[in-house]
Parts: structure tokens; C-alpha cells; sequence
């Protein structure tokens, strides 16, 4: 996990501001009876990367459809760039957007796919460049149709960052990608975040949330259940230490649980101060703790206490 | 709008099976009904020839091609993918529409040129414009409210079917029949009023003044159509 302090050093230097370039107030969005946003608030600052994650249904769809201008809110408000994201003409220029599902007509090429949307988007570019950028130069001249699900996913980061916007969206961009697509995707969104892209990020590979997000919206229920650093979200649970005990080791000197792997779990808030306490308990028992593991919670800990 | 309707080419000539069914067919039933004139028009008239190809074309080619298309572009989520971009809803609608539009005009220019050539040509020409027009308009109005309670270019193959038997039907009893009997009835029944517009513009004999009047209702389905499509029509696949 990149430390977070390294993030913040590399959020300065790819000069994130608090200038917001999405602003959602109080937003609610219903179907019928069904409410699926409900009275949601946040921003996302230029030149960050913000992660909207949330369980099943809790309305992150809704919110970011909203937010793309795909859909108008039944309340609140929802700024792009200062303006409605429904004034297509001014905003979209200005933003990418990978789709969750590629949306892509069959019997046109990769090229004229690319060429279309770019040309669409009212920005500029060389698609050639943009082709290799994703690595589809091979299947240029190839219909979407005969494109496997890993390369449709790269087409669609393709027309998401022609021309380089200043806010992309990418809606689960990693599902169906083996990892060197992986990391050559992760690559070029570094590249953008370095030229001052805002990137919004929506997924279901909570680590790629939390190595790379600078701030997470975790949804819930049609709301924020917590938002913040990754930092902010795991220091609401307590850090782990496990380890497996010897038998007829004397007693600890911490409060445990046995997990169920058989180990001992320590749940603390103090982590050094109670790692200190059982390496010394240790020390001075001769006992070995096999397997020692410790560190504070992961963002997947956080994800899980939603429904606890 | 043109790089739309221009991609929009590169597919329809792309796939057979739409050019066979909404481009030939419609031709080869036209060239039909042209050799076999002298048989339709003691039937009806040589403007019930001008009007059943006319409809044909409209209702097998554009029609069930705008029910296809928007369906299609919907079901795969390419209307999303359009929506996604700088483009407004009805620059994606004109493109995704255009190139099926040209090529329906081009097919009844063709058509209603052969004919005049074997059979003679119309009496007024500007008026025959206006009624092909007026039909090609009205047909696109209904596809695109038909293509609001389709969900997929197979649904299309029965959502479509209602109104293109109907109207090819009401041409050929107002083509056929005249409009002497049940005159309000034949002219507010959709293609009813552009049928008798289309046989005066090709028979002549009537006032122009008078055949313009039935341009009203082939505009009112117009509207209808677009007010239906506005209500009807989603730009995503239904959850």
C-alpha cells in the first residue's frame, strides 16, 4: 500500500487544488417510490482522484449518472465545472467517461469507434496515439464486435481520455483486464493525474481504491456511510495484531479472540503500544509468535462494518 | 451530426441483413408494382401506384429502419455512449436517422421516376414533393415513437408491424376506394390524407388549394408521433 504521506507528496506535486470541479449538494434522486440517493453532499477538488465506492444498490450509480449529466436529480443540486452537467455542449469538452459497459456499435472498427466519440467530444487528438496509448494498435482496423471483454474496456478508456480531458470518470475501468493491462492503465491515469486530470473512480477492487484514491465517498444506503483519506476511513477501526499461540503458552497480557483460522486476534487502537506489550510479554515467556502479523485495518475491514 | 450519420452509413451497408429486408425488399416490391402499372391503375389510379410505393418505401425501408436502429443503438448502449459526448439528444437523433432518411428519399425518386418514365409523370410536381415529405415525415414520427415500446431489434420485428401493414392497408383502400365514402374516417387514419395528397399531386384534377388542406392531417400524426415519442422514448435499456 503506498504510504499515505507519499500520496499527499505526489497529490502537491500534481498540483491537486481545493478548487472543487464537481460540486453535489444535497442531492436526491428517486425512481417511483424508490429513493436512491438521499440528500447527498460532497466535492471533488481539481486534480484529485476521489473513489465513490459503496455495496450493492447503495446509489453510487444513481449518483455518478447524475454527476456524467446522464440523468437530471429529483432534488438538489449538481455542479460540473461551475454548470448543470446537463449543458452537454459546454461541460462535456471538458470531461471523459469510461462506462461501466462499453456501448460500442458492433460493426464499427476500433479506429472509426475512437474517431466517432473523439471527434464527438469536441477535443482533439491523434487517434493513433490514443490507439497506442491502450494498446489497440494491433486491432485498429478489427470490429468492436470480434474485440475480447478485456480490449472493449480498453477501447472505452480509449475514447475517455482522447484528448486528454480535465475530469475523467471511470466506472469500474479494471473489471475483465488481465494485470499487465492492469498496470498499464493505472500507468496512463498517473500520466493524466501528472497533466492535471481529475479522475473519479468507481470500483469493486477496494485496493485499487485505497493505493491510489485521495479521498473515498463510501456509499451506503443512498448516502455517505463515510468519506475521508483512506487514513480518515481506517483509523475508525481498530488496528489488527494476529499471531498463532503455542500450546500451553502462558497468558496474554492483551484481550484476545481466537479467528477463524485458529489464530489469535488483538484488536487495538494503540497498535504500537500494544505490539511493544506482547513483544515483550513475549521476550520474556520465550514464546514464539508464529505467523505475526500486524497493521491497521484495511479498507475492505471498513467496507465490511457497513453491514455488522 | 454528420460523423454520426456518416458512421451510421458505414453500418447499415455493413449489415446485409438490414440492407436486404428495409432496402431491397422494398425496391424489388416497388419495381413490381411499376412493370405491372397498367394492372394497378385500372385497379386504382397511376397515383395509387405513386402512393402504395411511396408508403413501401416508408414503411418497410424507413420506418421499421428508424424501430430498428434506435433500438439496436439502445440495446448495446451506443445511444449512452452518444449521450456521453458533446452532442445534444436531437444532433444524435438526426444523425442516427439521416443516412436511412437519404436513402429513402433516394429510393422514392427512383422509383416515382421509373414510373413516370413507363407511365407518364405527375400532374404537379412541387405537390407530389410535399406529400412525399409529409409521409416520409410522419413515418419517422412514428418510428421513433414506436422505437419507445421497443426493447430490442427483435422486439422491433413485431412492435413494427402494426402500423406498417396498417398504413400500407389504409393506402390501398384509400388508393383503391377513393375517399367519396367515409371521407373523415380514410383521411384521419395515418397515410389515409398523404395517400389521396399523393394521387391528386400524380392523377391531378383537384385544386391545389384543396389537396394542401390534406396535409393537416399528415402533419397532426406528426405531431401525435412526436409528442408519443417524447413521452415513450428512453435512452437506456429498461432496468
Amino acid at each position: 500500500m503506498t504510504p499515505l504521506n507519499d500520496r499527499r507528496d505526489r497529490c502537491c506535486h500534481w498540483g491537486m487544488s481545493t478548487t472543487p470541479v464537481i460540486e453535489v449538494e444535497r442531492l436526491n434522486v428517486k425512481y417511483g417510490d424508490f429513493h436512491a440517493v438521499k440528500d447527498l453532499s460532497f466535492e471533488v477538488r481539481r486534480g484529485e482522484l476521489y473513489a465513490l465506492l459503496g455495496t450493492n444498490g447503495a446509489g453510487k450509480t444513481s449518483t455518478l449518472e447524475t454527476i456524467e449529466g446522464h440523468r437530471r436529480p429529483s432534488s438538489g443540486t449538481v455542479r460540473v465545472f461551475g454548470r448543470s452537467p446537463v449543458e452537454r455542449d459546454v461541460v462535456r469538452p471538458r470531461m471523459g467517461v469510461m462506462l461501466q459497459e462499453s456501448g460500442f456499435s458492433p460493426d464499427l472498427t476500433v479506429r472509426e469507434s475512437v474517431r466517432l466519440i473523439g471527434r464527438l467530444t469536441r477535443r482533439t487528438d491523434d487517434v493513433d496515439r490514443v490507439l497506442d496509448l491502450v494498446d489497440l494498435t494491433s486491432r485498429a482496423g478489427r470490429k468492436v464486435a470480434q474485440l475480447s471483454g478485456g480490449e472493449k474496456r480498453r477501447l472505452d478508456f480509449a475514447t475517455a481520455v482522447y484528448g486528454t480531458p480535465e475530469l475523467i470518470f471511470l466506472d469500474e475501468p479494471t473489471t475483465g483486464l488481465d494485470i499487465q493491462s492492469r498496470d498499464h492503465l493505472w500507468a496512463t491515469v498517473d500520466r493524466l493525474r501528472e497533466n492535471g486530470s481529475t479522475i473519479v473512480l468507481t470500483t469493486h477492487y477496494l485496493e485499487e481504491a485505497q493505493q491510489r484514491a485521495d479521498r473515498i465517498g463510501l456509499m451506503h444506503d443512498g448516502t455517505f456511510y463515510r468519506e475521508g483519506t483512506v487514513s480518515e476511513l481506517t483509523r475508525t477501526l481498530p488496528a489488527v495484531i494476529r499471531f498463532a499461540l503455542p500450546p500451553a503458552a502462558p497468558a496474554l497480557p492483551l484481550h484476545y479472540v481466537m479467528d477463524g483460522d485458529g489464530k489469535v486476534a488483538i484488536e487495538t487502537f494503540g497498535l504500537q503500544k500494544d505490539l511493544h506489550t506482547l513483544l515483550s510479554w513475549a521476550q520474556e515467556h520465550a514464546v514464539e509468535l508464529r505467523d505475526l502479523e500486524a497493521g491497521a485495518t484495511r479498507l475492505d475491514n471498513v467496507f465490511r462494518s457497513i453491514s455488522s | 451530426m454528420f460523423s454520426i450519420a456518416f458512421s451510421e452509413l458505414i453500418q447499415l451497408f455493413r449489415n446485409r441483413l438490414v440492407l436486404i429486408t428495409s432496402f431491397v425488399i422494398p425496391v424489388v416490391v416497388s419495381a413490381y408494382f411499376v412493370r405491372q402499372h397498367e394492372t394497378f391503375a385500372d385497379l386504382g389510379s397511376l397515383g395509387y401506384i405513386a402512393a402504395i410505393v411511396l408508403f413501401t418505401v416508408a414503411a418497410f425501408g424507413l420506418y421499421t429502419t428508424t424501430v430498428t436502429t434506435l433500438a439496436s443503438r439502445r440495446q448495446n448502449l451506443f445511444l449512452k455512449r452518444l449521450r456521453s459526448t458533446a452532442i445534444g439528444d436531437s444532433g444524435i437523433v438526426a444523425g442516427l436517422l439521416l443516412p436511412a432518411t437519404v436513402v429513402a428519399v433516394v429510393q422514392v425518386v427512383a422509383i416515382l421516376t421509373a414510373l413516370a418514365m413507363v407511365a407518364g409523370g405527375p400532374a404537379n410536381v412541387p405537390l407530389l414533393v410535399v406529400a412525399v415529405l409529409a409521409s416520409l415525415a410522419m413515418m419517422i414520427g412514428l418510428g421513433l415513437a414506436t422505437a419507445g415500446l421497443t426493447n430490442s431489434p427483435e422486439h422491433a420485428q413485431v412492435t413494427t408491424l402494426p402500423v406498417t401493414l396498417g398504413v400500407i392497408a389504409v393506402t390501398s383502400w384509400v388508393g383503391i376506394s377513393g375517399t367519396e365514402n367515409l371521407t373523415v374516417l380514410k383521411r384521419l387514419l395515418p397515410g389515409g390524407s398523404a395517400t389521396e395528397l399523393a394521387m391528386n399531386a400524380w392523377n391531378g384534377g383537384v385544386a391545389v388549394t384543396d389537396s394542401l388542406r390534406l396535409l393537416a392531417p399528415t402533419l397532426g400524426w406528426v405531431i401525435v408521433a412526436v409528442v408519443l415519442a417524447s413521452r415513450l422514448f428512453s435512452w437506456e435499456p429498461r432496468r
